[in-house]
C-alpha cells in the first residue's frame, strides 16, 4: 500500500486508474460474454419420455400435489389458476418442461427455468390430463414428431446402490455411458434431420420477421411488452417448444394454428431461427449479444474513444526531466 | 542532438526545386515553427479528423463492389443461409463484400465503428471548445463550420447507414419518409420527389448512395479544411499558464515534435477502431436479412447518434396534434422529428452569438476558460447534455424496460417528467458546483495545498501543513478571469443618467440575463498567493509556514 | 536541429514590417531569459526544458524500434492472414470470423506498433521544450483599412455598376430564370402524389395471403383459434416480383388479422363507417371476430406488429404507438395520433377470408390532406 500511497498524487495517477478500469471493464467482458460454442451446447438440453408408457394413475399423483392447488382438483380453475379444460396438452407441456409451471407467484410473469416435475412425471401427468381432465379434443395436441431436449448424461448414470460389487457398477457406468453416447447421437441426428429438412429461406425468414420478430427480436433475443411483462428470449427453446408455443399462445402470445401456419410451414419458421441462433459471428467473437446498435454505441464510447483518448494522454503527458 | 548538420543534397535539391517555382522557404519555415499548445483535450477534434480519414479510405474500398441498386435478385452468392432468398442488388452486394472479397468484412466493420467514433470526437471535441469558451471572438466562424460538419456527419451517418437495404436499415428510412410526410402542405410532394414515387420504391438507394459517397463527404472536406486552415491562421487556444496570455500562445513547435505525436495518433486511432473491428462484430447485416416494409424486430434501433431523436420521437405525447380546415398538423411527429433538431442545432449555432450579447464582450480570446470560471456557461452546457443525454436514453427505452423489468410506459412517463426537469436539475447542481470549486481554488491560492502531513503543536493541538503550490498552480488560479458584463456598466452613464437603451424591452432583456450571467461568482479580488492565514493554527505555524 | 529553435533574442527585436496582404512574419519570441543549461527559451524552468541524457535517448531508440519490429512482423501477419484463408471459403461464418480477427488483429498490431514508436521517439529521443510565440493581431490597422477601402471604393465607381441601373437591373433580371432552372429540373424526380397515399391494392372480392407462405387463408383457419393472427398481404401474384407483390404496394396493403373473442369487443366497434357506399357498423366488416386492421403505424410508418392477445393492444416497437385492436385499434398510448384504418373482410363462396373494399382511412403515416378525397 505505501508504494500506493506515495503515488497517488503522481499527475499520471488519475490516468493510470482510468486505463485500469478499462482493462478490467475489457477482460471482465470477455470472461463473461458467451461463445457460440456454450450458446450451442445450450440449445441440446432431456431426452422424451414416450408418451405410450406413461402412467395416468402416477399423473393424477402429481396434479393433485403441483397443479390442483390452483387450478383446482378437476381443472376447472380458481381465483389464482385459469381453466385447464381448453388449453390442451401442448400447452400444459409448454409450460411445464420450461419450468414455467408450476408457478411460485401466480400473479407475475414467469420465466423460463429448470423444471421441476421430471420428465417421466410430466408424461404421466399429460396422460392424466388427456384422461380425466381435458374436454374433449380441446386445444392443440403435442407434436411429438419435433425434436424436444437433448438427453443428458445424468438420465443415464446407474446408482452405486443398485449394484453388490464395484466392478459390477463399474461395468455398469461404462454401458450407461454407451447408451447416452448412442442416445445424444440419436437425437442429434432426428434434431439435424427437422432443421435441415427446412429447405426454404426465404418463407422461414418471412414468417418469422412478420409473426415472431417484433416481439422476440431478429436473433430471438427478446423485448419488452407493455404493463411490465416481456416476450422471453428464445435461444434456448427446443423446436418442440417453439412450435407449442406457437400452436398455444402462452401468456400474452397470440397463436398460430396449424391451419394458418401448416407444420411444414412452422419446421422452416423453426429451422430459420435456430439455423440463425447457431451461426457463428462472422464480424469478430464478440457479438454484444447480439443486441444491435443500443450495444454497438456504448462499447463506441466506452471501448473506442476511451482507448484512444487514452492514447492521446499518453502522447501529451507532461515531461519532466527527473521523473 | 547538439548541432545542426547541413541538409543532404538530395534534400536541397528538392526543396531549391520547389522554391524555385513557389517561393516558399520562408512560409515553410513560418509553418513548421507553428506553436501547438500540449493538452490530450486538444486532440479530440485531430480523432475526429483522423476517423474522417480512415473513413474516406475505408469507404473507397466499399465501392469497389457495392451496387447500389433496388432491383430485386434472388440471391446466388457463396454465403449459404440466404441462397434462394430474394433481395435487393444493394443488399446482395454488401454480403458480396462480406463473404467473398477477403478483409471486405474487416473494412465495412472498420467503416462502421470509424462513423460511430468520428461522430463521438465530434460531440466530445465539441464539448471541449464549449466548456472552455473556445469558440469566442475571433473562433466563432470556426464554430459554426464545427456545428455543420456535425449536422452533416449525422446525415451522413444515417444514409451510410441504410444502404445496404438489410432490415433495420430499410426502417430508418421509413421512418425518415414518414417525418417528411408529416410537415404539413408540400410534404407528400417532398417525400414523392425524394423517394421517386411510394416508398420504398426504387430509387432511394441509388439517391442517398450519391449523397453518401459524393455529395455530402465534397461538403464535409471542404468544411474540415477550412475549419482546419481558419485554426491553423489563427493558432490554437490555450489553458492559462505561465506565460501564456491572450497575446501570446506557448508550446510544441509543429517540427518535429508536434508532427510526430500527431502522425503518431494517427496510428493510434486506426489501431483502435481496427482492434474493434477485428473482435466486436458491428451491423451484422447478414444475420437481420434484407429488408421489407412489412416486418419489424424489437429493440430496434438507429445508430448511437441518431438515437435522441428516436428517443424524442418516442416520448413526445400526441396532445398536440390538430387539424385546419381537415387538413393534419402532426405535431406528435414534427416537434421531436424537425423541432428538436433545429433546437439542439440552432442552439449550437446561436450560443456564441447570445454569450457576447449578454457579457458584451469584443475582446479577441486566445486563454480557454476553465470550466469552472464561466459556472452559468458550464451549467447551460451541462443542462444541454443532460436533455442531450436523456431524449438519447429514451431511444432505447424498450431495452431499458426489458433489461431492468420496468413497465414500458413508465419509461416514456419517467423521461417526459425527466427531460424537463433534468436539465434544471443539472444546471443548478454544475452551477454550485463551480461555485464550489471556484471557492476551493480561493483557498488554495490563498493557503496553498494540504500536504496529508499531520503535525502535533507544542501546545497538543494537530494541524494539518499546508505547502505552497506550485508557481504553475498559482498561475492558473490567479488567472482566473473577471465576468462582467457591458449591460451592468451601462445602467448609468457617469453623469447618473440611465441610459435610456436599457429601459426598453431588449435592454431590459438584456441586463436580466448579464445580471443572471454574472451574479454568482466567487470573488478572487485581493486574494494574495500564499498570503492566507491558517485559522486554526497557532502563531508558531504561521511563523514557519511563512518562514518557508 | 534544437538550434533553429533558438532564438535567444529579445521579444519582437527584428520583426520585419509587414506588407498588405502578406501575413505577418513569424518568429519564436522567447518571454523569459532562458536558464543558462539549455537554449529552448521556454518560459518553463530550465528542468522542464532539456533534452534527454544520452543513455535515455539510447533506451528509448531501442523500445521506439523494437515497437517498429512489432508493427512490421504485424504487417507481415496481416499479408500472410490474407493468403492463409481462401476467397472461396470465408463464406462459411466460422472462417470468416478467422479470417476477420486474424486480418484485424495483425492490422491493430501494425498500427498500434507504428503510433506507440512514434510516441515513444517524441517523448525520449527528441528534446522536450515549449516555445512562445505570438498571436497574430488580426484586426488589420485603420491606414490598411482605409486603403483598402478606397480602393474598392474607386474600382467600384470605374466600374459603373452604381452609376448605372438599367446594366445593373437587366444583370440581375438575367440571373432570375436561371436561379429558377436547378428547382425545375429536379420536378422529374418523381410524380406527384395524386391518391397515391390513399389507395392501396384492395377491392372487394380480394383473398390474403399469409406472407411468406403465399398460401390464401380460410376463415376456419383463423376463427377456431380463440386468439390467433397473422400478418398478411392481398393476394396479388404478379410475375414481375418474386413475392408476387411489388414492394410499394406490399409497404401499404399489409394488414394484421386478429381473432378477438366476442366478448371482448368495445363500444368503438359500434361506430358507424362507409365501404363502397355501403354504410355499417365496424363490427359488420369484420368476420366470426375476425378483424383487420393495416399493419403500418400512423405514426411514422413502422409495421405495428406487436399484439398481446390478452389486453388485445397492438404496439408499434419503433415509438410504442399502442392500438386497442377490440376497439376499432384507438390510440392508447404513445406518440400515434389516429387509429389504424380498417379493413373491411368478409368470406366468400369457397371459406377464404376476403376483402370488401379497402381500408376505412388511408395506411400509413399521417399526412396533410388524409382526411380529404
Amino acid at each position: 500500500m505505501k508504494w500506493i500511497t506515495a503515488r497517488r498524487r503522481h499527475p499520471l495517477a488519475g490516468y493510470a486508474v482510468v486505463i485500469l478500469a478499462l482493462v478490467l471493464f475489457g477482460v471482465g467482458y470477455a470472461a463473461v460474454a458467451p461463445t457460440s460454442d456454450q450458446a450451442q451446447a445450450q440449445t441440446l438440453a432431456a431426452e422424451v419420455a414416450s408418451p405410450d408408457d406413461a402412467d395416468a394413475a402416477e399423473g393424477k399423483v402429481v396434479f393433485d400435489q403441483t397443479c390442483a392447488s390452483c387450478h383446482g382438483l378437476d381443472g376447472s380453475g380458481t381465483a389464482t389458476g385459469p381453466d385447464l379444460r381448453e388449453v390442451g396438452p401442448a400447452s400444459i407441456d409448454f409450460y411445464v418442461s420450461t419450468g414455467r409451471m408450476p408457478s411460485s407467484d401466480p400473479s407475475a410473469q414467469m420465466p423460463r427455468r429448470e423444471p421441476v416435475v421430471s420428465e417421466e412425471e410430466l408424461a404421466d401427468l399429460i396422460a392424466y390430463y388427456n384422461e380425466s381432465i381435458r374436454s374433449g379434443e380441446a386445444g392443440p395436441e403435442i407434436p411429438y414428431e419435433v425434436p424436444d431436449e437433448a438427453p443428458e448424461p445424468e438420465d443415464f448414470e446407474p446408482q452405486r446402490s443398485d449394484f453388490e460389487s464395484d466392478e459390477e457398477y463399474e461395468a455398469a457406468v461404462e454401458e450407461s455411458a454407451a447408451e447416452y453416447e448412442a442416445a445424444l447421437e440419436e437425437y442429434e441426428a432426428e434434431y439435424e434431420d427437422y432443421i435441415q429438412g427446412a429447405s426454404d429461406t426465404d418463407m422461414g425468414m418471412r414468417l418469422y420477421l412478420t409473426n415472431c420478430a417484433h416481439c422476440h427480436g431478429w436473433s430471438g433475443g427478446g423485448g419488452a411488452l407493455t404493463d411490465g411483462r416481456w416476450a422471453p428470449e428464445i435461444h434456448d427453446s427446443t423446436p418442440r417448444e417453439i412450435y407449442e408455443a406457437m400452436v398455444s399462445g402462452p401468456g400474452a402470445m397470440p397463436m398460430f394454428s396449424d391451419g394458418v401456419i401448416s407444420p411444414e410451414e412452422k419446421q422452416e419458421l423453426i429451422s430459420y431461427v435456430k439455423t440463425l441462433q447457431a451461426e457463428p459471428n462472422a464480424g469478430g467473437i464478440f457479438d454484444l449479444q447480439r443486441v444491435g446498435q443500443v450495444a454497438e454505441g456504448f462499447i463506441g464510447w466506452t471501448v473506442g474513444l476511451s482507448l484512444i483518448v487514452a492514447c492521446a494522454i499518453w502522447i501529451t503527458a507532461k515531461q519532466r526531466a527527473h521523473d | 542532438m547538439s548541432k545542426t548538420t547541413q541538409a543532404p543534397k538530395a534534400l536541397r535539391g528538392v526543396g531549391n526545386f520547389i522554391d524555385d517555382r513557389f517561393h516558399l522557404a520562408k512560409t515553410g519555415e513560418k509553418n513548421l515553427r507553428k506553436v501547438f499548445p500540449n493538452h490530450w483535450s486538444f486532440m479530440l477534434g485531430e480523432i475526429a479528423l483522423y476517423s474522417f480519414i480512415i473513413l474516406l479510405v475505408s469507404g473507397v474500398f466499399l465501392t469497389l463492389w457495392f451496387k447500389p441498386s433496388m432491383v430485386e435478385v434472388i440471391y446466388d452468392g457463396s454465403y449459404e443461409r440466404l441462397q434462394g432468398v430474394p433481395m435487393s442488388e444493394a443488399y446482395a452486394s454488401t454480403l458480396f463484400i462480406d463473404f467473398e472479397v477477403r478483409g471486405g468484412f474487416l473494412v465495412r466493420q472498420i467503416h462502421h465503428w470509424a462513423a460511430l467514433i468520428f461522430v463521438a470526437s465530434l460531440v466530445v471535441h465539441m464539448l471541449r471548445v464549449f466548456f472552455t469558451g473556445a469558440f469566442r471572438k475571433p473562433r466563432e466562424i470556426n464554430w459554426l463550420i464545427g456545428v455543420a460538419i456535425f449536422m452533416l456527419a449525422m446525415i451522413e451517418g444515417l444514409f451510410g447507414y441504410s444502404l445496404p437495404d438489410d432490415l433495420p436499415s430499410g426502417m430508418g428510412v421509413r421512418i425518415l419518409q414518414g417525418v417528411i410526410l408529416a410537415v404539413p402542405l408540400v410534404g407528400t410532394y417532398i417525400s414523392m420527389f425524394l423517394f421517386g414515387g411510394e416508398f420504398p420504391g426504387e430509387d432511394i438507394i441509388t439517391r442517398l448512395y450519391m449523397l453518401h459517397v459524393l455529395a455530402i463527404p465534397a461538403l464535409l472536406l471542404g468544411l474540415i479544411v477550412a475549419h482546419f486552415m481558419i485554426l491553423w491562421h489563427q493558432k490554437h487556444t490555450q489553458y492559462p499558464g505561465p506565460g501564456r496570455t491572450d497575446k501570446t500562445v506557448v508550446g510544441t513547435p509543429m517540427f518535429p515534435g508536434f508532427a510526430v505525436k500527431a502522425g503518431g495518433f494517427f496510428f493510434f486511432t486506426f489501431a483502435v477502431i481496427a482492434g474493434l473491428s477485428a473482435f466486436v462484430q458491428i451491423n451484422p447485416i447478414h444475420l437481420f436479412g434484407p429488408f421489407t416494409p412489412t416486418s419489424i424486430t424489437s429493440g430496434l434501433q438507429p445508430d448511437w447518434y441518431m438515437g435522441f431523436m428516436e428517443g424524442a420521437l418516442r416520448i413526445f405525447p400526441n396532445w398536440f396534434d390538430f387539424s385546419i380546415f381537415g387538413y393534419a398538423v402532426p405535431m406528435g411527429v414534427l416537434v421531436p422529428g424537425l423541432g428538436i433538431m433545429g433546437v439542439v442545432f440552432g442552439g449550437l449555432a446561436l450560443w456564441p452569438f447570445i454569450e457576447q450579447w449578454i457579457t458584451g464582450d469584443k475582446r479577441a480570446r486566445n486563454v480557454a476558460d476553465r470550466p469552472r470560471n464561466a459556472p452559468v456557461r458550464t451549467g447551460v452546457g451541462v443542462a444541454m447534455i443532460t436533455f442531450y443525454g436523456l431524449c438519447w436514453l429514451a431511444g432505447s427505452n424498450d431495452i431499458l424496460s426489458e433489461t431492468f423489468s420496468i413497465n414500458l410506459y413508465l419509461t416514456t412517463y419517467i423521461f417526459r417528467v425527466l427531460v424537463i426537469l433534468g436539465p434544471i436539475v443539472a444546471f443548478m447542481v454544475t452551477k454550485r458546483i463551480c461555485l464550489g470549486l471556484q471557492r476551493r481554488d480561493r483557498d488554495t491560492l490563498e493557503h496553498g495545498y494540504e500536504s496529508g502531513t499531520i503535525r502535533q503543536l507544542p501546545s497538543g493541538e494537530f494541524i494539518e501543513v499546508h505547502k505552497e503550490s506550485s508557481e504553475e498552480t498559482t498561475d492558473v488560479l490567479a488567472s482566473k478571469p473577471v465576468i462582467t458584463s457591458t449591460a451592468l456598466a451601462d445602467e448609468v452613464d457617469d453623469k447618473g443618467v440611465e441610459n435610456p437603451a436599457a429601459r426598453k424591452g431588449k435592454g431590459r432583456l438584456r441586463r436580466a440575463l448579464a445580471h443572471w450571467y454574472t451574479k454568482d461568482n466567487v470573488s478572487f479580488e485581493g486574494v494574495e498567493p500564499h498570503s492566507g492565514h491558517h485559522l486554526h493554527h497557532s502563531k508558531d505555524v504561521e511563523k514557519e509556514s511563512a518562514a518557508h | 536541429m534544437t538550434e533553429k529553435n533558438n532564438n535567444t533574442s529579445g521579444a519582437g527585436e527584428d520583426t520585419p514590417e509587414r506588407v498588405v496582404g502578406t501575413p505577418t512574419a513569424e518568429q519564436s519570441v522567447v518571454t523569459e531569459a532562458p536558464a543558462a543549461q539549455d537554449d529552448h527559451g521556454g518560459p518553463y524552468k530550465a528542468s522542464e526544458t532539456h533534452v534527454w541524457p544520452e543513455e535515455v535517448q539510447r533506451r528509448g531508440e531501442k523500445v521506439a524500434s523494437l515497437w517498429f519490429l512489432l508493427a512490421f512482423l504485424g504487417g507481415i501477419g496481416f499479408l500472410v492472414s490474407y493468403f492463409v484463408f481462401p476467397v472461396d471459403e470465408i463464406a462459411d461464418p466460422q472462417i470468416g470470423q478467422y479470417s476477420n480477427m486474424a486480418l484485424g488483429g495483425s492490422l491493430t498490431l501494425a498500427m498500434f506498433g507504428i503510433g506507440a514508436g512514434m510516441t515513444v521517439w517524441a517523448r525520449k529521443v527528441m528534446p522536450h521544450y515549449e516555445v512562445a510565440s505570438p498571436y497574430d493581431e488580426l484586426p488589420s490597422s485603420a491606414e490598411e483599412k482605409g486603403s483598402f477601402s478606397d480602393f474598392f471604393m474607386k474600382g467600384a465607381d470605374e466600374s459603373g455598376f452604381t452609376k448605372r441601373p438599367l446594366m445593373r437591373r437587366t444583370l440581375i433580371l438575367a440571373m432570375v430564370p436561371l436561379g429558377l432552372a436547378p428547382i425545375v429540373l429536379l420536378r422529374d424526380t418523381g410524380p406527384l402524389p395524386g391518391d397515391k397515399l390513399k389507395n392501396t391494392p384492395w377491392e372487394d372480392g380480394m383473398r390474403m395471403y399469409v406472407e411468406g407462405t403465399h398460401r390464401a387463408i380460410r376463415a376456419e383457419d383463423l376463427e377456431n383459434d380463440p386468439y390467433g393472427m397473422i400478418s398478411a398481404l392481398p393476394a396479388i401474384d404478379d410475375e414481375n416480383y418474386p413475392h408476387g407483390i411489388s414492394l410499394n404496394d406490399a409497404a401499404k396493403s399489409v394488414i394484421l388479422l386478429i381473432k378477438v373473442p366476442e366478448d371482448d369487443w368495445k363500444q368503438g366497434m359500434e361506430e358507424e363507417i362507409e365501404v363502397d357506399g355501403e354504410s355499417g357498423q365496424r363490427l359488420n366488416w369484420t368476420h366470426n371476430g375476425i378483424v383487420a386492421y393495416s399493419k403500418i403505424c400512423t405514426h411514422v410508418g413502422c409495421p405495428a406488429a406487436l399484439y398481446e392477445r390478452t389486453t388485445h393492444r397492438i404496439l408499434c416497437p419503433c415509438h410504442q404507438s399502442t392500438f386497442d385492436a377490440s376497439d376499432a385499434a384507438k390510440v392508447v398510448f404513445g406518440p400515434a395520433h389516429r387509429p389504424l384504418p380498417q379493413l373491411p373482410i368478409g368470406v366468400d363462396d369457397e371459406g377464404y377470408l376476403v376483402a370488401r373494399g379497402d381500408f376505412t382511412a388511408p395506411p400509413g403515416p399521417t399526412f396533410w390532406d388524409y382526411a380529404k378525397d
